[in-house]
């Protein structure tokens, strides 16, 4: 099966290639944006990464229940699966703080080292975003190893007064969602708000239990208990636009309350005396609420031949797990249901100055800088206390040879410091001499980090060629979890010891991006090899401490390298195929686990798809294409080997223009024949949870 | 082709590095009945005062690692079993003076199979109910195996 629909696309996209005769108007459509091959060329020759731009239309086309589920479309880019529907990005196979998210320019900061925290962005407040595949460290500091998702919502409105209306739902989980925005420019001043509203039902499974600790949990109708929850964001902003002068802020807040999976709170199974199936809409015990209030403001001057930009923000992102209280070990139950609550402040400053030394040459300098407090409270223990800031000086380099040559290169020095306050337990432990003590689950920790990166890359075009290669270091410093845990983590059913003594990840990756295009067929191909001197790798250990598991940060080498690549064809002005896939394969070298891969490993995928576009009644389109994902037999404990599988997948889209109107329709159905499977990367994976079921997205806009 | 070419070269790269043929241990141990008279098993009752005569095969196909033994109490039948037997369980009830016992067992290096044997006193004092006695093992490359046991403590 799987063979013959490769096989199909592949003949099509020969066939479409040779034996069509080209139209005038004949373009590329990626990521359907139509562009034409020339463009495509041009974006390909701005920088010497593999980055992949990702336009309004089509976040508005593609429209799949979350901004990370919507990028998935990119090969490289993956949705981890986090529960609850929601999911959080991964470039490459590294998410969390392996990889950036940034939103107008400042680095995102919620609890991004947390299994189950999502995005904490209103996605349709997202204009456009960006991703850059590799190390981003010059820009963006420590995390930006894995790659870089950059988001945009600073479109400064052109009209006097303009908006859009978005009704949307999904059938899985009976989510219904609107989202509204107006803005408006008045002379050089523009005003921009926004909300963002989502309900959302227990999702679904295809299938009428689970078995974990080969216990049985059924299900009702297939739901997994008490996963719904709700959504509201806001946004305001305001604006001055001068011929040079330009100055926005930007307040957003964005709360989300969601369930955890009632019959398994992190890894450990639960009954409880909550009826989780009198309503599949309510939020019981366990949930979690977060609260992220977002001020950013951005500044910039435009002189002859240079450019200042300035951006400031402060974020606050508030963070509660509620669960019934119950006693584990020797921590007796606990007073209240406040199992967890981080309270998380950071401040941002960052200016940039890009400098024409010639008409060949930009220079760009900048600072960043950023502090940050998180405070803990509730009964359970996972990150102590910390102050964190850091500061960052970087200078980057670029030389035009030619149109068709370019070269950059840039240095960057990162200096860091992380305090962290000890934490001993509330309630006593027995020790070894017969008396019981209040275990210190923290010391206190102050360290200093000094991280010096750099990155160099060239980009070439000829004929109907483009050719780049990257290379480029990039780091991360120890969060401190990593650094200060020591004590079970109830959440997951281990026992975390952290590593005081833990130094700067770094990592060391090389590029390539091999680009070929004839405006009817495109072709993108970008393998890289990425190696860690010093991964910080959770090891499970043979040991046991207080009758749990201990997993022992330590640093090991690793080797990662893969592949993305994408063949599309436009056969006619009606027909389009595309092919995509990606590889990765990850390995340690050294340490206990030499030998064996990196944890949530992601499997080999391919995608074969066909478009057919039509005018009728304004532009659309009905698309149709098939998921393979290979099996993962590469694991590391506690992880179980998964079997390949394969999903078909519709979207369509449509668009009508009413006199200034303009109606957008776009439909996208997952998993049509209701498949059961599972997700290797998913964090429910290890507790036997299958992905979700047949599921239609609708989304309906009105633009004025 | 490109990728393909790409991704071949670097696999037989790292093949080279004796990354391949490396024997890595991918199975779980193993807490087994076989060949003993394996204790405590579901559903027995036991009382205040006795000893639980622990008694399993810990095994793995390449070295043990550690094994803990850990007991409280199931008074509001939450439920952590690996066992599709259910015994018949007392009534709900607030824990008073629960049984809570937690200790961990080292297995001596370079073994695939050991005889675990322990004598776990009751104490006089603890409440009466249904307990679940878990026996946690692992290897040494960090595999675990959960065996839990649902066991009555009487007078």
């Amino acid at each position: 099966m799987t063979t013959s629909i490769i096989a199909t696309a592949l003949a099509a996209c020969v066939a479409g290639s040779n034996g069509y005769v080209a139209h005038d108007d004949s373009v590329i459509v990626l990521n359907d944006v139509t562009v034409s091959g020339q463009r495509q060329r041009e974006f390909q020759m701005r920088s010497s990464q593999s980055t992949v731009q990702v336009s309004h239309d089509y976040l508005q086309q593609n429209f799949a229940g979350s901004l990370s589920q919507t990028l998935e479309g990119i090969p490289g880019v993956k949705a981890m699966s986090i529960g609850s529907g929601q999911s959080k990005p991964t470039i490459r196979g590294l998410g969390f703080n392996r990889m950036v998210v940034s939103e107008d320019g400042v680095k995102h900061e919620g609890q991004q080292w947390g299994d189950d925290h999502g995005l904490e962005i209103d996605q349709f407040a997202v204009d456009r975003a960006e991703v850059i595949k590799g190390p981003a460290a010059l820009q963006y500091g420590s995390d930006a190893i894995g790659g870089v998702l950059s988001l945009y919502t600073n479109h400064v409105p052109t009209e006097p007064m303009s908006g859009s209306v978005q009704v949307f739902g999904r059938t899985n989980n009976e989510q219904v969602g609107l989202s509204a925005k107006l803005g408006g420019r008045l002379g050089k001043w523009f005003y921009r708000i926004s909300t963002t509203l989502i309900d959302y039902a227990d999702y679904r499974v295809p299938t009428d239990s689970i078995q974990y600790y080969s216990y049985w949990i059924r299900l009702k109708d297939g739901r997994l208990r008490n996963t719904a929850g709700c959504e509201r964001d806001g946004n305001v902003m305001i604006g001055y636009a001068g011929y040079r002068f330009h100055t926005d802020v930007r307040i957003s807040n964005s709360y989300s309350k969601s369930g955890f999976f009632a019959n398994a709170h992190g890894l450990e199974v639960r009954l409880s005396d909550i009826d989780y199936d009198h309503s599949r809409r309510d939020v019981d015990l366990p949930y979690q609420w977060v609260n992220h209030l977002k001020v950013l403001s951005h500044t910039s001057w435009q002189g002859n031949g240079v450019r200042i930009d300035a951006n400031l923000a402060w974020q606050n992102n508030h963070r509660e797990e509620l669960s019934e209280p119950i006693s584990h070990g020797y921590m007796p139950t606990p007073d209240g249901t406040l199992e967890r609550r981080f309270v998380k402040n950071t401040l941002t400053a960052n200016i940039a100055t890009h400098i024409d030394m010639s008409e060949h040459h930009e220079l760009s300098v900048g600072l960043n800088s950023e502090y940050q407090r998180n405070r803990r409270s509730g009964w359970g223990f996972i990150i102590p206390d910390f102050k964190a800031s850091s500061v960052g000086l970087f200078a980057m380099d670029k030389y035009t040879i030619s149109e068709s040559l370019k070269l950059n290169a840039g240095v960057r020095v990162d200096h860091a410091n992380t305090i962290i306050n000890s934490y001993n337990d509330w309630y006593k432990t027995p020790t070894t001499d017969g008396d019981s003590a209040y275990m210190k689950r923290s010391d206190d920790v102050n360290r200093h980090f000094t991280s010096v990166t750099w990155s160099a890359g060239i980009n070439y075009a000829t004929g109907h060629w483009v050719l780049k290669a990257n290379i480029g270091k990039s780091f991360r410093t120890p969060i401190p979890k990593e650094l200060g845990a020591d004590g079970v983590n109830y959440h997951i059913f281990r026992y975390e010891r952290g590593n005081a003594d833990l130094n700067p990840e770094e990592s060391y990756q090389m590029d390539m991006g091999i680009h070929w295009d004839n405006d009817k067929v495109f072709v993108q191909v970008d393998p890289y090899v990425n190696y860690f001197p010093n991964y910080i790798y959770l090891n499970p250990t043979a040991q046991y401490v207080e009758g749990l598991q201990l997993y022992h940060y330590t640093q090991a080498r690793v080797l990662r390298y893969g592949v993305e690549a994408q063949v599309t064809c436009v056969i006619n002005s009606h027909w389009e195929t595309e092919l995509k896939g990606e590889y990765l394969h990850a390995r340690q070298q050294s340490g206990q686990k030499k030998g064996y891969t990196l944890p949530f490993s992601t499997p080999w995928s391919m995608e074969a798809g066909a478009k057919y576009s039509f005018k009728w009644h304004g532009n659309s389109f009905v698309g149709m294409n098939a998921h393979i994902v290979g099996a993962q037999h590469e694991i590391v404990p506690p992880e179980s080997p998964t079997d390949g599988h394969w999903t078909l997948n519709l979207s369509a889209g449509k668009q009508i223009s009413l006199h200034s109107y303009k109606l957008n329709i776009a439909m996208h159905a997952e998993n049509l024949l209701n498949r059961r499977y599972y997700d290797h990367t998913s964090y429910y994976r290890l507790i036997d949870v299958p992905e979700p079921g047949r599921n239609v997205s609708i989304k309906v806009g009105l633009d004025f | 082709m490109m990728a393909l070419i790409t991704a071949s070269t670097l696999s037989i790269l790292s093949c080279g590095d004796s990354d391949c043929d490396e024997s890595k241990d991918m199975q779980k141990p193993a807490i087994s009945e076989q060949g003993i008279v394996a204790n405590p098993i579901d559903c027995q009752v036991y009382h205040r005062g006795e000893s639980i005569l622990f008694h399993y095969l810990l095994t793995d196909d390449i070295e043990l690692g550690s094994y803990n033994i850990e007991i409280h109490n199931n008074f509001d039948h939450h439920t952590h079993s690996t066992t599709a037997i259910d015994c018949e369980l007392d009534a709900k009830k607030t824990p008073q003076h629960p049984w809570v016992f937690n200790r961990d067992y080292n297995i001596p290096d370079g073994l695939r199979s050991y005889e675990a044997t322990l004598e776990i006193a009751i104490p006089t004092d603890i409440d009466t109910g249904d307990y679940h006695f878990m026996i946690r093992l692992t290897d040494k490359a960090g595999w675990q195996q959960i065996h839990s046991v649902a066991i009555k403590i009487a007078e």
